[in-house]
Order: C-alpha cells, then structure tokens, then sequence
C-alpha cells in the first residue's frame, strides 16, 4: 500500500504552487473583487501551457490521459489562492460528462479546446427555488430539425472567465435530458449578487437556444451523478487546498502575534484551537485523497468515498475559516486580511451541487444503510 | 420563582410602547427600516433619533433623575430593553456615551466634567468612542503604548488607536493612553476625554468583512488635551476603566433580546421561505436544528433572568456577565451559520437577491465581530475559568 501522491504528482504541484505564488497567490481572486474579469483569461492560458487543462483528456483528443488523482495537487494548489472561475466545472464535470456520454463529434468539437485552454465549460443545472433533483425542469427542450431548442432559466450558474458552451439540462418527452448550448445562444445573462465576490454566479435565459443533446435523453440525473463524483472529489481537493493556506497562515500569526508579553500561540486556547484545525486538515485530505482514488479506479465504495469526503470537508473547510478569523482577533473582521474570503469560498460552496446532507444520504444509500425503498425527503436542501 | 412582572412594571411597559408608536420615525413600525446609508445622514438621522428619546424621557432610563434619566429599577431596565428590540429600534448612535461614558463621570467625574458632557451625551449633541485598541495591544490593554506627555501645562497626545467603533462619527473619545513609563503593568495609565474635531486627530475607517465602515483607525499626532479632560488621577487610569467595564451590564440585556428576535427572524424565513412548493420548515433537519437553537437561546436568556435576579438580591452585579457575553456571541454565530445553511445554494446569493427579505447573509458576516469586539472568545473564557471557576491564571499572564 500507498497512501500519497507520486513523485510526479508532487512535482506537479510545486509547478502550480510556484506559478500561483507568481501571480500573487490571492492577487488574482482580488483582481475579480475589483471588477478585473480578464486576468482569468491570462490564468486559464497559463494553466493550459503547463498542462493543466490536459489532465483528465484522453489522448485520442490531444489530452494527457490522466486522471482524478493527478487533479489532486491542481486544485489544492488552485484552492489554496483561492483561484477563480471555473476550472472545476471545465474538468472535474462538463469533462467527465462529456468523456463518458459524448459522441466522438462532441468530443472532438470540445475536449481538444479544452485540453489547449482554447474553450472552458460551465453547467447550467439549477432552477429557481429548486433542489439539485427537482421532480422536473421548466426549462423545457423542444425537437427540431436539427436537434432541440431549449428554452427556460437557469440560476446560479457560475460564469467566470466566459465559457464556450454550457452543459444544461431541460424537460423532454422522455425526462430530463442534458444539452449542450453555445454561450452565443444564451438571450440573457445577469449577475447575480453572492457571498463570494470573487466568482460570478449568474442567473441565464434560453430563448429556443439550439442545443445538442448529450448522452440518452431522460438520463440527466444519473448522468449528472456520476459526473458528480469526479466533482466532489475535485472539490474536496480545493476545499483541503484552502484549508491547508488557512492552518498555515493561522499558525504563522500565532508565533508572532504577541500579547500579554508572549506569542499567542503559547496560550492553550489559540494552541488547541489551531491544533483541532490541523486534525481536521488532516483528516480532509485523507479522506479526499481516498476519494479520488476511488474515482480513478472505479472501486466499488467510490460514491461512499466521495460524498462522505464531501460532506465532511465541506463542514471541516467553514469551520476551519471561522476559526482562523476568530483567532486573528480584530484584524481578523476586516476586509484587508484574505481569511474572509476563505470564509466566503467556503461557503459558496458548501452547497455547491448538493449539499452536506445530501452527501450523507448518498454515502448512507451506497452503504446499504436503505435498502428498502423509504420516502423521498420532501425538501431537497440544497 | 415568579416570571410575572408587576402592575406597576406592566404600566412602565405601556407608556413606553404608547410613546414608541408615536414616536419612532416614520414608516418604521410598518416595516420600513431603512437607514440613510451615507454617513452624513445616517449620523444626522441617528442624533434626531436620540434627540427624540430624550425629549421624551427615554434616552437614558437607568440615569438618576438629577442627570436627566428616570432612576429606573433593573426590571425597568429590561423592559426598555425588549420593548426596543421588539419594534426594532434605530440604533443608539451614542450608546458608548450612555452606557459607559456618562455612568463612568457620574462616579468618578470632576463637577466640570459632569457639567460639561452628560447633558450632551443625554441629547445625543455629542457622540462618543472609545479608544483602547492599539496595533500591539488588543486583548492585553496594558500594553498600550499612546504617550501623554506634559508640556506647557498642556497635554500633548501621540500614538495610534485601532478598531474604534463609531470613531468617525463621534465628537469625543474616552482615551487610554500611557503617562509615564513603569514597572506595574497597570501603573501610568491615563484616561483623558480628548475632543476629536482637532487637528491632531484623523480618523480612517477600515473596512469589515461584511463589507460595512464602522470602525477606524484612529491616527494621534500631537493631540492636544487639558487636566480638565483627565478623568480620576493621571496615572490611575485602569481603576477608571474597570469603573467603566461594569456600566457596561444593561447593554447585555439588549444583547440577549436582539437574540432571541433575530432567532425569530430565522423562524419566519424557515416558514416562508418554499424550496419545490414545500416550506423549509417542513424539512424535519430544519426543525430539529432550530428547535435545538431555541432551547438554548432559550437557556441564555433563562441564564441572564438568573443573574438579574442574582444582582437584585445582593446589589451589585457579579463576573457572570463574562457568561451572558460568551453565550450570546456565540450563540448568534451559530443561528446565521444555521440559517446559511438551511438556504441551500440559494443562500450563497445577498442583498435583493437573497430568499429572505432580512439578509441572513449579511448578518452572518457581521455576527463574527461579536465574538472578538468588547473582549474575544477566549478571554471571555479565560475570565470565567479564573474569576468565576478559581482556576489559575495562565503562566506569563
Ligand atoms: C466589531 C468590533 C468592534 C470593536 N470596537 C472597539 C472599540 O470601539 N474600541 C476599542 O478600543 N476596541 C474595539 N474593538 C477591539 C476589540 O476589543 C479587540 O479586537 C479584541 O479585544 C481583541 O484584540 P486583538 O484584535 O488585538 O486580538 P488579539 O488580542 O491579538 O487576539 C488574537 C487571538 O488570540 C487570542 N488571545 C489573546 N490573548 C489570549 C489569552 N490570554 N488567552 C487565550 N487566548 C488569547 C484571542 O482570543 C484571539 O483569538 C472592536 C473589535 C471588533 C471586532
């Protein structure tokens, strides 16, 4: 057995580590704050010079093969600065959907442009006061000549750094189905107002949008299920990433913050606190470590692994901010320090396509914990 | 034990909601509360707003009666307090003033300093701060490092203050400063009552998380202060600031009502708020999480009763303020944290956008102020552990 990264892996992430140091770690999440929408740009190009976006792209269309282990060390490194946009979405779920439900014009349209940086991809999934699994969608698809045109709206849907195409979902005779719509296609795109002022979350109209579809019409779910593992897991990576900066800035000001004559970090109240921090830190990153390795080798515990990851890390990543924020002191309240902004990622996406609750359930149902069919919960959370 | 008010308390609680209803400023018991959001306004209609309470007899109940105020009994005092919370009154813009400033003056002023200050405290002419905080001195005050130095018989002041609430709308500032250098860590320290609209002084507001300015930087540089601004003895001044700390009891009171009405506030948003046609309070996890907050804001408030009761029989309040402040900060950041959560992804969305009419967002950013301001978490702690518990002091400390 072995638990860790390979040395490649490992060196990915001092390359990533030392290109995000270069850029100025959080500079670039700030830059969003000010209303600086291009520096995304500069970034996703970057990312893809090195590699980045080729990772989890087969090689028949130009990507590196890889898989959800080697995305480990890109997103705690991205996490970690708090990197904006929508690398998540690109790789770790409009890739896999389209890896495993694309035709191979689907794939060879997207995944090359995605693999050289030239395209990135965002989802377009929730509605209005729905849940994640919304008895049906009003954005309904209707058949054409050519293949659908949808027409509806989606919310919350994040929108950084311009994407190409959007993976949506809409109403058909057969079920919910998903769609991909070239961004020109969108009628109209507003900004929404969010906790997290270095994204963009945007509510989109389709206006008989020409969409193709994606994979078997009625699917949409189960697609985006299994599309939601290689998520979380990649999620969780940027969770442990943020997590991670926070334990260390954290313990880095407690050695030389002084007060009452010593380094607060001598007091046991402030030594407890960081430590109860790194326990979680710990304990995060084994579990989404796991998670992706489940992922990457199809095991048989994949979706307890992954949600029960999820759900943990998710909780784990607001605690560990709130705490960071609490042990600053004063300073700690202001705009000027980044823990904030943790705080706020943080909770940007504890409900991020399902929530801690939902993550539970899922983990419970793979264990085998509801084996008889019980009522469905009437208020999907999230 | 009787939780029943008396008549005569009953009839105290009448006039004032009699008053109120004719007094508050328009639109404002039908739900239109919104404040001027520049600071020239807000200052403007937050001073008219007091000015109104004390025309009325209101501004400063707890107040003997030749300052001004109504002598009222602590039950009183309570009673204010729910009835403000109640209908959401304007903030109290010189709530430093009143619940400190002044009742410190009335115990330890010179007749000059009462004359001159406590009528425009009560009237709200003159807003007040308090500078404690420097940039190395936080939950260690006696760390401070702000010089007061005599010359020509004047008081020249220079240092930096930090985190001063209210500073950039305050006319006047209850100052800890250091006089002369000593050994005892509480020894030369002095507390003046400096005049902020002074050259010497410049005000810089810092940002909060949530986005809001209320506190500040607050910059010294050769400030000028007379003897007649010195409050008790030059040099005593930590016996002036452990006078002022326990005037700051009748302000928890409010803390433990605005509680329980924010914990309502979240009660309304769980019914009202439909996720798929289906209310969230439907959801049994909701229920169970809110009905766990309840009982024990429903404690803290219990708690609080208790130790009224307590400084009603022996006169004087005890350490366990120290426990009220603790519970109710930290209560309040665990009811936003909870109501964030129930919002799903939709409570990731602020302002006009959010699912609730009342931004749950925003408070929730605001609500980590409360476990840091007015003494951290951990001193809280620390305070009960020694104070109330007996254990011993930290090493160093
Ligand atoms: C909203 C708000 C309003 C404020 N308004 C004012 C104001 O009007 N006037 C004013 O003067 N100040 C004000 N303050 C300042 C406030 O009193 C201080 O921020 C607070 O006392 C903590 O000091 P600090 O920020 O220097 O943190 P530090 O003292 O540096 O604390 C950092 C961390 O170390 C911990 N710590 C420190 N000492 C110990 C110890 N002995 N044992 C265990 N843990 C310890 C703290 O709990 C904290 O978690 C305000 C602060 C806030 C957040």
């Amino acid at each position: 057995m072995d638990f860790a990264l390979s040395e490649e892996q490992e060196l990915f992430r001092t390359a990533i580590r030392k290109y995000m140091t270069d850029l100025g770690k959080t500079d670039i999440a700030r830059s969003i704050i000010d209303g600086k929408l291009e520096s995304i740009t500069r970034v996703t190009s970057g990312l893809a010079e090195m590699g980045i976006s080729a990772i989890p792209i087969p090689e028949e269309q130009d990507g590196l093969g890889l898989g959800a282990l080697d995305l480990v060390p890109v997103f705690e490194e991205t996490g970690r600065v708090l990197l904006p946009g929508i690398q998540l979405e690109t790789l770790a779920l409009a890739v896999p959907l389209l890896n495993a439900y694309g035709t191979q014009v689907q794939k060879s349209n997207w995944l090359t442009k995605v693999a050289t940086g030239e395209s990135t991809i965002s989802v377009a999934w929730y509605e209005q006061n729905r849940g994640l699994t919304p008895k049906s969608f009003s954005a309904i698809a209707a058949k054409t000549t050519s293949g659908y045109a949808v027409t509806g709206t989606k919310t919350l849907v994040s929108v950084l750094g311009n994407p190409d195409i959007f993976v949506t979902a809409a109403q058909t005779a057969e079920g919910k189905s998903l769609f991909l719509i070239k961004a020109s296609d969108v009628a109209s795109q507003k900004i929404l107002p969010g906790i997290d002022e270095t994204q963009q979350i945007a509510q989109l109209t389709f206006d008989q949008a020409p969409a193709e579809l994606l994979g078997e019409p009625g699917e949409a779910a189960q697609m985006l299920d299994n599309a939601l593992l290689h998520f979380n897991a990649a999620l969780c990576s940027s969770m442990v990433g943020g997590m991670d900066e926070l334990v260390h800035t954290t313990t880095e000001y407690a050695k030389i913050r002084i007060q009452f004559n010593q380094p607060i970090g001598r007091f046991q109240a402030v030594k407890h606190g960081i430590v109860n921090m790194k326990l979680d830190l710990e304990t995060a990153r084994s579990l989404s470590y796991y998670a992706a390795w489940a992922v990457e080798n199809n095991t048989e515990d994949k979706e307890t692994a992954v949600h029960s990851a999820r759900s943990f890390v998710s909780k784990a990543y607001i605690k560990a901010a709130a705490d960071s924020i609490q042990l600053h002191g004063g300073i700690g309240f202001t705009e000027e320090l980044d823990v904030q902004l943790y705080l706020k990622r943080a909770r940007y996406y504890e409900n991020y396509f399902g929530s801690v609750r939902d993550s539970r359930k899922k983990a419970a149902r793979a264990l085998g914990w509801h084996t008889k069919s019980t009522k469905q919960h009437p208020v999907p959370v999230s | 034990m009787n939780f029943t008010f008396t008549k005569k308390e009953e009839k105290f609680r009448g006039e004032l909601r009699a008053w109120l209803e004719t007094n508050l400023p328009t639109g404002w018991l039908e739900g239109d509360r919104q404040l001027p959001k520049d600071p020239q306004h807000y200052s403007q209609f937050l001073r008219d707003w007091q000015r109104a309470l004390y025309e009325g007899g209101w501004a400063a109940i707890a107040w003997p009666k030749e300052y001004g105020g109504r002598d009222a009994t602590l039950m009183e005092e309570i009673i204010y307090h729910q009835e403000m919370v109640r209908v959401q009154s304007p903030p109290l813009i010189n709530y430093i003033g009143i619940h400190m400033v002044a009742p410190t003056l009335m115990q330890m002023g010179t007749d000059s300093q009462k004359d001159e200050f406590i009528e425009k405290i009560l009237t709200g002419e003159q807003v007040w701060s308090q500078g404690y905080s420097e940039p190395s001195a936080g939950s260690d005050l006696s760390a401070i490092q702000t010089m007061a130095v005599k010359k020509d018989g004047k008081w020249v002041i220079n240092g930096q203050k930090v985190w001063t609430s209210f500073a950039h709308l305050a006319d006047r500032c209850f100052l800890l400063t250091k006089t002369e250098k000593s050994e005892g860590k509480h020894d030369g320290i002095t507390v003046f009552l400096l005049d902020m609209h002074q050259p010497g002084v410049e005000t810089v507001p810092i940002v909060q998380m949530d986005g809001h300015q209320e506190f500040n930087e607050v910059y010294l540089t050769d400030a000028i202060a007379t003897d007649a601004d010195v409050v008790g003895e030059v040099g005593k001044g930590w016996k002036v600031l452990i006078a002022l700390m326990l005037h700051e009891r009748s302000g928890i009171a409010a803390q433990v009502f605005t509680l329980e009405q924010q914990f309502d506030r979240v009660v309304d948003m769980a019914k009202s708020v439909q996720v798929c046609g289906v209310s969230l309070m439907e959801d049994p996890f909701v229920g169970d999480g809110l009905a766990d907050l309840y009982t024990r804001i429903n404690g803290a408030k219990l708690n609080y009763y208790r130790n009224i009761t307590h400084t009603l029989k022996n006169g004087k309040p005890g350490p366990e303020s120290s426990l009220d402040k603790l519970l109710v900060s930290e209560l309040t950041k665990e009811l936003f944290d909870f109501a964030m959560t129930i919002q799903g992804h939709a409570g990731i969305l602020m302002a006009e956008d959010a699912l609730f009419d009342s931004d749950m967002q925003g408070q929730y950013l605001a609500s980590f102020g409360a476990t840091i301001g007015g003494g951290t978490s951990e001193v809280q702690r620390n305070t009960i552990g020694e104070r109330i518990l007996g254990l011993p002091k930290d090493l160093g400390r």
